[in-house]
C-alpha cells in the first residue's frame, strides 16, 4: 500500500496545495477543538473554584487567626490562590490594625516567604506575578526582593517591581528607586516611577530633593516632576533654587510645586516664571497662581491672560475665574489691557465657570452693585445670551428685575434680535411680558445708544468706560 | 497567444495568493502572542492607578456628527458618563439637515455662547458654540457642512484644550473604562506613544440601557454577523499583528487617541481625505520618521468602542466603497513613502502591503475569477487543481477567521453565551461565498469612485442606539 506522501506525489503539481489544504484543515479542527474544550474546562474550573471560595469564606476567620492550620490549605494550589487573593483584596481596603492581622496571616502561613522566594529565583511572567503580589502585600520585608526586581533584564518585571515598591507607601521603599533613577540606571516607564515615588515620598519630599540635587541630567526632570506633586510649604527656599534651574522641565515642576508654598514667596517667584521663555513653564506658573487663589496674583494673571500662547491664556482665565470675590475688579482690569483675545477668553471662561452668575448675584449686594454693573455691561458683548437667559430663569425675582433694568439701559442694538430667539410660543406668558417690556425699553435704539454711551463716560474710569462701550456697541 | 498570457496571469496570482496567505499566517501568530501578553498585563494592570494618578493626562473627546439624530443623545450621554479623571466632550454638528442639533439642545439644555473659537486649523465657518446647563464637560459646535468628517473633527480640535484628543464617532459608544484602558500605553510611555487606538465592536444585537451596553449579544441578521466576523479579524489579527511589529498604519476613526500638538502640527485631519483616520496616522509616521524621532503608534485591544454597523446591502456597500476610496486617496497622497528607505519598515513593508494586498486586492481578485473562467473556456484549467486550490482557499480563510475567534475566546471573551460562540464559529465557514465576492465588488467601486474624483462623505443609514429619558437640570 503506497504511503500518503507517495500518494501526494502521484497527484502531480497540486501536491503542495493538497498538503497545505490538509495542514489548514487540521489546524482549523485543532483550533475549534481547543476553543470548545478550553471553554468547557474553564467552566468546570470556575464551578469548582466558586464552590471552594464559598468554603474558604465560611472558614475565613479561622484561617486568618490560624485556628485552621495553614498546611491544610497552603498545599493545594487552588485553595492557596483563593486565600492569597482574598487576603490581598482585603489588605487594599483594611484599616491599619486589620492590615497587621492579615499580614501576620501571610507571614505565619509562609505565603509571604514563598512569594519572596519566587520573586528571587523565577524569571519572566512568573517573577512578574510574584513581584506584583509582593507589592500588594505591603510587607516591609519584601522591599529587598522588590529592589532586586528593579535590576531584571525584562521591562515587564522592572515595571512590576516599581509598582510593587510604589504600593508600600514607605520612604525606605523609595530609596532603591531613587538610587537607580538618580544614577540613570533604571529604565522603566516614567509614569510608573513617578507614581511609585509620589506614593512613597509624600511624607518626606526632602528625600526626593536630596537625590534631585545630585541626579544625572536625564533624571532631573522626572524627580522634579515628583517633587512638584508632593511639595510642602517648608521647601520654599529649595524651590526658589529650582525655579532658576537651566532645564525648563525642572522650572515647570518648580512652578507646580510652588502652588503648595507659602503664598507671599510663591507669588513673587511665580511672577518671574510667568515671563519664562518656554510656554509650558508659563502655563505651570499661571496654574499654580490659580491654585494659590491669592488676590495679589491678579495683575500677574492678567499678564498671563495676554500671553502669546493660547493655552497660557486659557489657564490664566481659569485661574482668574477662581477668584470669585474679585470678579468685578478682574473684568474691569482685563478691559484695560485692550487685548480683545484676552477679554474674550475671560468672558468665555466666566460664562463656562458660572462666573457671570456670580456677578449677577452681586447686583443684589449694594456694596458690590456698582462694580458688578460695570463688569456685566462690559461683558455684555460676550455674554448677552446668558444674561437674557438669566433675566428669564434666575431663581431670585429681585435679581431678575435688576438685571432686566440693567439690560434695558444697555442700549444694545443686538438685544432685540436675540430676544426673538427666546420668545418662543412655549414660553410662559409672564416671561413673554418681561421680554416685551424689555423690547419696548430698547425700541428707540438710537436714543438708547447715546444714553448708554453717556452712561459709560460717566464712570469714574473713563478709559474702561470707553473700551467697554466699544465692545458693547460695535457701531458707536 | 491568449493561452500563455492566461497561464502567466494564473501563475502570478498563485504567488500573490501564496505571499498574501503567508503574511496573514505571520500576523495571526504575532497577534496570538501579543494578545496573550496583553491579557496577562491586563490582569495585573490596575486601572485604578491610571484613574488616581495626578500624571494621567486630560483628554478632549471629539465627536463629529452629521445627521445623527437617532443616536446622538445616547452616544453623548455614554461619553459623559465615562470613567476618566479629566475630560471634555466637544461635539461638532457638521451642518446636519436632520434634528441632530435640536436633539442636543433639548436634551442637554444647551444655550448658545460666545465661547472663544480660534480657527487654528482651517475649517468651514462655525455658526455657533453651545454650552450645556446640565453638563459642564460638554461643548457643542455648530458649523456649516464641510463635506467630510475631517472638517468636523478639525473644528472640534480647534476648541480642544487638552493635551490629547480622542476621536469618537457619534454613532458609537465607549465602554465606561474605555478611556482609562486606551490611555494606559500613553500613561506608561508618554514620551514615545503619539497615538493609540482601541477595538471597535459591533453593537447590533446587544442591549443598550442608559447609555451603556448592557447585555452583549450577537446580531441575528446575516449581514451584521458577517461584519462581526470582519471586525474581529481586522482588529484582533490585523491591528494586533501590525502593532506587534510597530507598523500600525490605521487607528480607527471611531475610537482613537492622538497627541493634540502633533495633530495640530500636521494641520489636523486632512480636508478632503475620506479615510481621514488612515491618512492622519500615515502622515504621523511620515513626519516623525522624517524627524528621526523615536515614537510608537499603539493598538490596545481591550478598550472597546461599540458601533452600529449598516444592516442593509446598500449602506454597507456605500460604506465599504467609501473606505476603499479613502484608502486609495491616502496611499496616492503619500506615494512618496513607497519603497523609500527614509521611512524604514513603514516605507518598505507596511505601505507596500497596503498597496498590494489591500488597495489592488479587489482588482486582482476579480482578475482571478476572469482568468479562471478564460482558462476553463480555453481548456487550460486543471479541474482537480482548481478544486483543490478552491478548497485550500476556503479552509485557509476559515483558519484565519477561527484564529480571530480563538483570540477573542482566550483573551477578551465578550460573547459568553455558548450559542453566540457556536454562531461565531459557524459564520467563519459562511463568509467566503457570496459575501466575499460582493465585498470585492464594493471595494472595486471604491477604486472607481476615487478614479472619478468622487470624494463625498456618504451617509450610512442607521437604526439608532436607543432612547433616553430626559434629565433634569438638577441631575447635571
Amino acid at each position: 500500500m503506497p504511503s500518503v506522501s507517495r500518494l501526494l506525489d502521484l497527484m502531480g503539481p497540486s501536491g503542495l496545495i493538497v498538503q497545505a489544504l490538509l495542514a489548514s484543515l487540521v489546524a482549523v479542527v485543532g483550533l475549534l477543538a481547543f476553543i470548545l474544550l478550553r471553554r468547557g474546562a474553564r467552566r468546570l474550573y470556575f464551578w469548582r473554584r466558586d464552590r471552594r471560595v464559598l468554603e474558604v469564606r465560611a472558614e475565613w476567620d479561622a484561617i486568618v487567626d490560624g485556628s485552621i492550620p495553614p498546611r491544610s490549605w497552603v498545599l493545594g494550589r487552588m485553595s492557596r490562590d483563593i486565600v492569597e487573593g482574598i487576603l490581598l483584596d482585603r489588605i487594599e481596603v483594611a484599616s491599619p490594625e486589620e492590615v497587621e492581622r492579615l499580614l501576620e496571616c501571610l507571614r505565619f502561613s509562609g505565603l509571604l516567604d514563598a512569594r519572596i522566594h519566587e520573586a528571587r529565583i523565577w524569571r519572566g511572567w512568573r517573577r512578574h506575578k510574584a513581584l506584583l503580589a509582593l507589592g500588594r502585600m505591603r510587607a516591609p520585608e519584601a522591599i529587598p526582593a522588590l529592589a532586586e526586581g528593579l535590576d531584571d533584564a525584562g521591562e515587564e518585571c522592572r515595571g512590576a517591581a516599581t509598582r510593587g515598591l510604589g504600593r508600600m507607601g514607605l520612604p525606605r521603599a523609595a530609596v532603591p528607586i531613587l538610587q537607580r533613577v538618580s544614577a540613570g540606571k533604571l529604565e522603566a516607564p516614567s509614569s510608573l516611577l513617578q507614581d511609585a515615588l509620589i506614593n512613597n515620598c509624600r511624607p518626606t519630599p526632602g528625600l526626593v530633593l536630596t537625590f534631585l540635587l545630585k541626579a544625572v541630567e536625564g533624571a532631573r526632570p522626572l524627580l522634579a516632576r515628583v517633587l512638584g506633586e508632593i511639595a510642602t510649604p517648608d521647601l520654599d527656599e529649595d524651590l526658589l533654587l529650582l525655579a532658576s534651574d537651566e532645564s525648563p522641565e525642572v522650572r515647570a515642576s518648580a512652578a507646580r510645586a510652588l502652588a503648595c508654598a507659602k503664598p507671599g514667596l510663591a507669588v513673587s517667584i511665580l511672577a518671574g516664571l510667568v515671563d519664562d521663555e518656554e510656554w509650558f513653564v508659563r502655563l505651570r506658573a499661571v496654574v499654580a497662581l490659580g491654585e494659590l487663589e491669592d488676590p495679589r496674583a491678579i495683575p500677574i494673571l492678567l499678564h498671563g491672560l495676554c500671553d502669546r500662547n493660547r493655552q497660557v491664556r486659557i489657564r490664566s482665565s481659569c485661574a482668574l475665574s477662581r477668584l470669585k470675590n474679585h470678579l468685578e475688579d478682574i473684568l474691569c482690569l482685563a478691559l484695560r489691557t485692550q487685548d480683545a483675545y484676552a477679554i474674550q477668553e475671560l468672558v468665555s471662561e466666566l460664562e463656562r465657570s458660572c462666573g457671570v452668575f456670580e456677578l449677577v448675584t452681586a447686583l443684589g449686594d449694594s456694596r458690590r452693585r456698582a462694580k458688578a454693573e460695570a463688569a456685566l455691561l462690559a461683558a455684555l458683548r460676550g455674554g448677552r445670551r446668558i444674561l437674557l437667559d438669566l433675566v428669564l430663569h434666575h431663581e431670585n425675582w429681585r435679581t431678575r428685575g435688576a438685571l432686566a433694568r440693567l439690560l434695558s439701559r444697555s442700549g444694545d442694538p443686538e438685544l432685540p434680535k436675540m430676544m426673538e430667539l427666546f420668545d418662543s410660543p412655549g414660553l410662559p406668558l409672564r416671561k413673554r411680558r418681561v421680554l416685551r417690556w424689555l423690547a419696548r425699553q430698547l425700541a428707540p435704539a438710537q436714543a438708547s445708544l447715546s444714553q448708554a454711551a453717556r452712561g459709560w463716560h460717566d464712570w469714574p474710569d473713563c478709559a474702561v468706560g470707553q473700551h467697554a462701550a466699544v465692545l458693547l456697541l460695535p457701531g458707536l | 497567444m491568449i493561452g500563455p498570457i492566461v497561464q502567466w496571469v494564473n501563475t502570478l496570482l498563485f504567488f500573490y495568493y501564496l505571499v498574501c496567505n503567508l503574511i496573514y499566517l505571520r500576523l495571526l501568530v504575532a497577534a496570538i502572542k501579543a494578545s496573550v501578553n496583553q491579557n496577562r498585563r491586563q490582569k495585573t494592570a490596575w486601572l485604578d492607578r491610571v484613574r488616581r494618578s495626578p500624571l494621567t493626562p486630560p483628554i478632549s473627546l471629539l465627536v463629529p456628527a452629521h445627521n445623527e439624530e437617532r443616536s446622538i443623545v445616547e452616544s453623548v450621554r455614554s461619553l459623559l458618563a465615562l470613567d476618566y479623571p479629566d475630560f471634555e466632550v466637544i461635539v461638532t454638528n457638521d451642518g446636519s439637515k436632520d434634528g441632530t442639533l435640536a436633539q442636543l439642545v433639548e436634551y442637554f439644555q444647551l444655550t448658545q455662547s460666545d465661547y472663544l473659537y480660534l480657527p487654528q486649523i482651517e475649517t468651514k465657518p462655525v455658526r455657533g458654540v453651545y454650552l450645556s446647563r446640565t453638563e459642564r464637560k460638554l461643548i457643542v459646535l455648530d458649523k456649516e457642512a464641510g463635506g467630510s468628517k475631517s472638517d468636523a473633527i478639525n473644528a472640534a480640535m480647534n476648541l480642544a484644550s487638552k493635551p490629547y484628543v480622542c476621536v469618537v464617532d457619534a454613532d458609537s459608544m465607549l465602554e465606561s473604562d474605555g478611556l482609562l484602558r486606551i490611555m494606559a500605553p500613553v500613561v506608561n510611555d508618554p514620551d514615545r506613544v503619539v497615538a493609540a487606538g482601541g477595538i471597535v465592536r459591533v453593537i447590533n444585537g446587544s442591549r443598550v440601557t442608559n447609555g451603556s451596553v448592557g447585555d452583549v449579544r450577537l446580531p441575528w441578521e446575516f449581514l451584521e454577523m458577517m461584519q462581526v466576523e470582519e471586525y474581529l479579524r481586522a482588529f484582533l489579527i490585523g491591528r494586533e499583528g501590525w502593532n506587534a511589529f510597530n507598523m500600525l498604519l490605521i487607528i480607527s476613526g471611531a475610537f482613537g487617541v492622538f497627541r493634540t500638538d502633533l495633530c495640530k502640527q500636521l494641520g489636523g485631519f486632512r480636508r478632503g481625505a475620506i479615510g481621514e483616520d488612515l491618512d492622519l496616522v500615515v502622515r504621523m509616521h511620515r513626519q516623525l520618521r522624517e524627524q528621526n524621532q523615536k515614537y510608537r503608534v499603539h493598538f490596545v485591544a481591550d478598550p472597546v468602542c461599540w458601533t452600529e454597523v449598516p444592516s442593509t446591502f446598500r449602506s454597507l456597500g456605500n460604506q465599504r466603497a467609501r473606505w476603499h476610496n479613502g484608502l486609495a486617496e491616502c496611499l496616492w497622497h503619500n506615494r512618496c513613502m513607497l519603497f523609500n528607505s527614509r521611512y524604514g519598515r513603514i516605507g518598505w513593508v507596511a505601505i507596500p502591503y497596503m498597496w498590494l494586498f489591500e488597495l489592488i486586492a479587489p482588482v486582482l481578485e476579480i482578475l482571478g475569477w476572469v482568468s479562471i473562467l478564460v482558462a476553463a473556456f480555453l481548456g487550460l484549467l486543471s479541474r482537480r487543481f482548481f478544486i483543490q486550490f478552491l478548497l485550500f482557499g476556503y479552509v485557509f480563510s476559515t483558519l484565519i477567521s477561527v484564529g480571530s475567534v480563538l483570540i477573542e475566546e482566550m483573551t477578551y471573551k465578550r460573547y459568553n453565551n455558548w450559542r453566540d460562540l457556536a454562531r461565531l464559529i459557524c459564520f467563519c465557514f459562511l463568509e467566503h461565498f457570496p459575501y466575499r465576492q460582493i465585498h470585492a465588488l464594493w471595494r472595486l467601486r471604491g477604486i472607481w469612485q476615487y478614479l472619478r474624483g468622487n470624494h463625498t462623505w456618504t451617509k450610512i443609514e442607521r437604526v439608532g442606539l436607543g432612547t433616553s429619558p430626559k434629565p433634569s437640570v438638577a441631575a447635571g
